[in-house]
């Protein structure tokens, strides 16, 4: 096996779904700092590793793979005892990589990175409140994918569950979640912070909302 | 075995990126037309099928399937006779993922989407939705330096999903071909594909329907 090394830093949510993937997988890896507030993505050694210029990135061997679903799924494939963390059956698979597809696209993407590029990159006072609203459709699409289900993609605990949780407990920092408006998404947030190895998620998403608590501003029309 | 079903409308570039697959695995199907102009999505039926009310979905045995980079890897492991379009392999199928997911999160939602909202609801453009584009077409450039298809030298997957929205982005930005030669090449490669009308009919209806739209850039 080669050495695993993973690029990051704690307090984004996708590197945190890495790491909640390989302590479920108990792999073993090394973990270098790319600290994107410095703009260490950029340097000419990131960029020849990685030219999308993202965190997380993992190393395996000689081999470079990004985009943290990519990863995980590469990760339970090559590593996984079993296939739990992301059937190979079919259909079950197709809903895992519906919930991987709308973390990456709705969630990520369009309801996180967006008010967070406002308020942390561009260092904006007034936010548009489409940029709310895109959090709590982002809430309201979760408590109805949740329907009767223990986990997001089913009754197992998938790498969806990894990669939702860890935008989703970062999005609270904008908008907490009231548990009577989403009684569902309450429970499936309570139930994964059961795992024993939820601080690889709970400790960047704590600095992750730090730094968002420390920006000021409003939300405009 | 009946025909799988296909919901959605030939404008959605997702919607195309499926009908792509469809068309390289030679795998019929019914069509079923689900227009999001016209809210069809957000039917009693429709929602009961997916609770999401996007396009495309794919009705397969009795199966709701939606996410057209789900439907297509799905195809493809259910109906390919081999798995050159999505590979087994680790690595390589990690590369067509990163591609799909980067299809889905920076090109479909951060880049087109949010224009196409925008125009649609006749609203100025800021220039940073501009931007988002050509920073699309940059990385697409960067991706294609080596291969002559988006995640290696095979027709993968990321291919259908990548060419249906980046032939949709062209209607907002031009790609000019000595700016991204690369990018150039790979479009006029996949434009020789003998099932390549199953995109291009929509997204010609698409770019028709926003030059329909008069919208201003603004700083």
């Amino acid at each position: 096996m080669g050495k695993l090394v993973l690029y990051g830093v704690d307090a984004s949510p996708p590197v945190r779904a890495v790491k909640l993937t390989l302590a479920a997988l108990q792999l073993p890896y090394e973990y270098t700092v790319v600290n994107i507030l410095n703009k260490e993505q950029y340097s000419e050694a990131y960029l020849k590793k990685n030219p999308q210029h993202t965190v997380p990135l993992l190393e395996d061997g000689e081999a470079l793979i990004w985009d943290s679903h990519a990863i995980i799924a590469y990760l339970v494939g090559k590593y996984g005892k079993d296939d739990s963390l992301y059937p190979k059956d079919l259909l079950k698979r197709a809903v895992v990589d519906q919930r991987l597809h709308f973390e990456g696209g709705v969630v990520f993407a369009n309801a996180l990175r967006s008010i967070t590029k406002y308020v942390l990159f561009l260092g904006k006072t007034e936010v548009p409140k489409e940029r709310i609203e895109a959090i709590t459709e982002a809430y309201d699409f979760v408590e109805c994918f949740l329907k009767d289900n223990k986990y997001i993609a089913g009754d197992q605990l998938t790498i969806a569950d990894f990669s939702l949780i860890s935008s989703i407990s970062s999005l609270v920092a904008y908008i907490p979640i009231e548990a009577t408006k989403y009684p569902k998404l309450s429970a499936w947030i309570k139930r994964l912070e059961q795992l024993p190895y939820y601080a690889e998620n709970a400790k960047g998403a704590g600095e992750f909302a730090a730094v968002i608590k420390s920006k000021k501003f409003t939300i405009v029309d | 075995m009946g025909k799988p079903t296909l919901y959605g409308l030939d404008g959605s570039p997702p919607v195309r990126a499926v009908k792509l697959t469809l068309a390289a695995l030679q795998l019929p199907y019914d069509y079923t037309v689900v227009n999001t102009l016209k809210m069809d999505q957000f039917s009693e039926e429709y929602l009961k099928k997916n609770p999401q009310h996007t396009v495309p979905m794919l009705e397969d045995e009795g199966a709701c399937i939606w996410d057209s980079h789900a439907i297509m890897a799905y195809l493809v492991g259910k109906y390919g006779k081999d798995d050159s379009l999505y590979p087994q392999d680790l690595l390589k199928r990690a590369v067509v993922d990163q591609r799909l997911h980067f299809e889905g999160g920076v090109v479909f939602a951060s880049a087109l989407r949010s224009i196409a909202t925008l125009v649609f609801h006749s609203k100025p453009v800021p220039k940073e939705r501009i931007e988002a584009i050509v920073e699309v077409y940059d990385f697409m450039e960067a991706f294609l330096q080596d291969h002559s298809y988006i995640a290696g030298d095979q027709l993968t997957i990321a291919d259908f999903s990548l060419i249906s929205s980046i032939s949709s982005a062209l209607v907002y930005v031009d790609i000019e071909a000595v700016k991204y030669p690369k990018l150039s090449a790979w479009i006029k490669r996949l434009e020789q594909l003998p099932y390549y009308g199953e995109n291009a009919k929509g997204a010609e209806q698409y770019a028709a329907f926003i030059r329909s739209k008069n919208y201003t850039v603004i700083d």
